[in-house]
């Protein structure tokens, strides 16, 4: 109760300033791609020198977006976004500049990569902003407009501003990993009680007694978990979809149909999210009933439970906030390693049709799964579930004498 | 396999830790007898019935109930015993009733024996209506004579019980005293149990063992050892061996 908040604001904060720093430095260390396709043309040249002085640039000329998604461009300079300066661009910016014409508009079309990131993910498509405005501010205002695409799953969507997109999707980013943390503490709590409550209730002497296969105790305690686990998450879900929805219907953006637009997953997409879920699941009752073996009463057991809440809380924070894919690598391994991850990336996965990442994380998670299981079944066929008891304090005691030796 | 005995014991030894709970205990108790452990606290008396029902493993020596080795075929043994620890507990949301049914369905998949059993559980508690409440609302003494109840209701081969009438008054502990001497009586079960009430001991017992230090130091018949210690009950007996009279 004291611990917990000393500790988990100032990781929030961490997770937070780092989340910042890691899209900050990757929006200021990718390259900007422009395609020129008013290639000689002054203010195409003045375009891009101004855009030089504050952003990494590559040029490429006469290239259509088309082109250049098919070229590979972006995964070429490693870049998830591209600036087109189209066919007209001088011509335009002069009759609007020179001879005052104001029914002509310049403009640049703008295509951003979507990859379902997120919180921060707009964070470098805000600085192209940045430098538009400034280009404006330099020569006059609002002679230059910037036209926003997204580029979604490899096809562009022309209109479909991608900051609108996200602000949307932004919704998703947070309802998931917060669904899943909840559902997850909330069941290994459940879970953790099952079989303390057996220990303070002295009921699980005269159980172990009976003719019942031990591994049937513990997938009977698995089982029913699970099935108050499940309920509790429907009906959490569905609330928490009510309360995410009163906010989407005040936002000008829901106009972007996500259906139409394939950000919606498909059936497999959800069979697989539903499997994610589950082995996690899983994982983690069966990760609550072995620590709570160790425990003599509830309390007990829910306080061993509560050191595995930063795994759940972490990841799920750091990936309401940050894509995944745009993390360092050794933090994205730690992340992988992490059963408790998994749901959420495989939430993300789907949405984006990333079929192999879910599955991949499917069976990490069941293996993890398996062996924690196995683990669960050994304690409770021995004599270590009456007589297992972990303390940390003893564990820190021992660490200690041991290190002064 | 060995007949007559329902449990034989040999040299069987109990390490936890540094503690040697039981140290090469030896114990034989036949078929159909009601067994007393007596001993001071600490001596190794719920040990021994926790690995006579397949608790908790020997560190070594072998037990062997019914001729079953207590840890090869432990879940065979399982289903021809009972067990009451010492601090056991009811269901606490189920009602006395269910708590039988739903202990009763581990013994029997037949729901006709299933009945029997919770019909004829429900009588030898003698809680009358107060089985169709709550056992959380239970007094001490009433939710000890469900959980004999339930002991008893499968009429198992082995019954073991850990101190039966700990801290019941005196109602409670004639009628948890007479049910198991009846139910032995008209079913044959046997009775395996520790105590510390030595009156009780020498009331129900047919033979008692003194355990101390983990070892069994004297065994036999209540009259015979006050006869062999000159003492006119069972706690003289006791403090002459323990050796603080």
């Amino acid at each position: 109760m004291i611990i917990v908040p000393l500790l988990m604001f100032p990781v929030l904060g961490a997770i937070m300033s780092f989340s910042v720093h890691t899209a900050q430095e990757k929006a200021a260390t990718a390259t900007t791609l422009i395609l020129n396709n008013d290639a000689g043309g002054n203010y195409s040249d003045l375009f891009i020198s101004f855009v030089k002085t504050s952003l990494k640039v590559y040029v490429v000329n006469n290239t259509t977006p088309e082109q250049a998604l098919a070229q590979n461009l972006l995964s070429r300079y490693n870049s998830t976004y591209f600036l087109e300066i189209p066919q007209g661009f001088t011509a335009n910016m002069t009759q609007r500049l020179n001879m005052n014409n104001t029914t002509v508009t310049a403009s640049v079309n703008f295509y951003v990569v979507f990859s379902g990131g997120g919180a921060f993910e707009n964070i470098g498509t805000s600085l192209i902003d940045n430098s538009v405005s400034q280009f404006n501010r330099y020569l006059a205002p609002d002679v230059l407009a910037i036209q926003k695409s997204a580029i979604i799953k490899g096809e562009i969507e022309r209109r479909v501003d991608p900051s609108a997109l996200s602000t949307l999707m932004v919704s998703q980013a947070i309802a998931m990993p917060v669904t899943i943390m909840i559902l997850l503490t909330y069941s290994m709590q459940i879970a953790a009680t099952s079989v303390a409550m057996e220990k303070e209730e002295k009921t699980l002497e005269t159980l172990l007694t009976l003719p019942v296969d031990r591994f049937a105790i513990l997938m009977g305690k698995l089982a029913g978990s699970v099935l108050v686990a499940g309920v509790g998450a429907l009906t959490y879900m569905v609330g928490f979809t009510f309360y995410i929805n009163s906010f989407s219907s005040l936002m000008s953006s829901s106009a972007i149909d996500l259906a139409s637009l394939g950000l919606v997953p498909s059936l497999l997409g959800y069979l697989l999210l539903g499997v994610s879920l589950f082995v996690t699941l899983l994982s983690a009752l069966a990760l609550a009933v072995v620590l709570s073996a160790f425990a003599d009463d509830v309390r007990g057991a829910q306080s061993l439970v509560g050191y595995i809440y930063p795994l759940l809380i972490i990841p799920a924070l750091l990936m309401i906030y940050i894509d995944f894919n745009s993390l360092p690598t050794w933090l994205r391994i730690i992340l992988f390693i992490i059963p408790y991850s998994h749901p959420i990336l495989a939430s993300k996965a789907v949405t984006m049709g990333d079929y192999p990442t879910s599955v991949l994380g499917i069976i990490y998670v069941s293996l993890f799964t398996i062996s924690i299981m196995y683990a669960a079944s050994r304690l409770f066929a021995t004599e270590k579930i009456l007589t297992a008891k972990l303390k940390f304090k003893d564990l820190w005691k021992r660490g200690n004498v041991e290190a002064e030796k | 396999m060995t007949l007559g005995l329902a449990v034989e014991g040999k040299s069987v030894v109990k390490i936890f830790g540094s503690i040697r709970a039981l140290d090469g205990l030896d114990l034989t108790i036949s078929e159909g007898e009601i067994y007393g452990l007596i001993g001071p606290n600490g001596a190794g008396k719920t040990t021994c019935l926790r690995i006579i029902s397949t608790l908790i493993l020997p560190t070594s020596g072998t037990v062997k109930v019914f001729g079953l080795d207590a840890v090869k075929d432990a879940g065979e043994i399982r289903k021809i015993i009972s067990y009451l620890p010492e601090e056991a507990g009811a269901y606490r949301n189920l009602s006395g009733i269910e708590y039988l049914e739903f202990m009763a369905r581990f013994k029997t998949g037949n729901r006709e024996e299933t009945d029997r059993m919770v019909t004829e559980a429900a009588e030898v508690s003698g809680l009358g209506d107060r089985l169709r409440d709550r056992a959380k609302t239970y007094s001490k003494g009433m939710k000890r004579r469900l959980l004999v109840a339930r002991a008893l209701m499968s009429k198992p081969k082995l019954s073991v019980l850990d101190e039966p009438a700990s801290g019941l008054d005196v109602m409670h502990t004639y009628h948890v005293r007479e049910t198991i001497k009846r139910f032995v009586k008209e079913h044959g079960v046997t009775v395996l149990l520790s105590s510390h009430n030595m009156l009780e001991v020498e009331h129900l017992c047919d033979r008692v063992a003194l355990l101390n230090k983990g070892k069994l130091v004297i065994e036999g018949r209540p009259q015979d050892l006050k006869q062999q210690f000159s003492s006119s009950n069972l706690e003289e007996v006791f403090a002459k061996v323990v050796g603080f009279a």
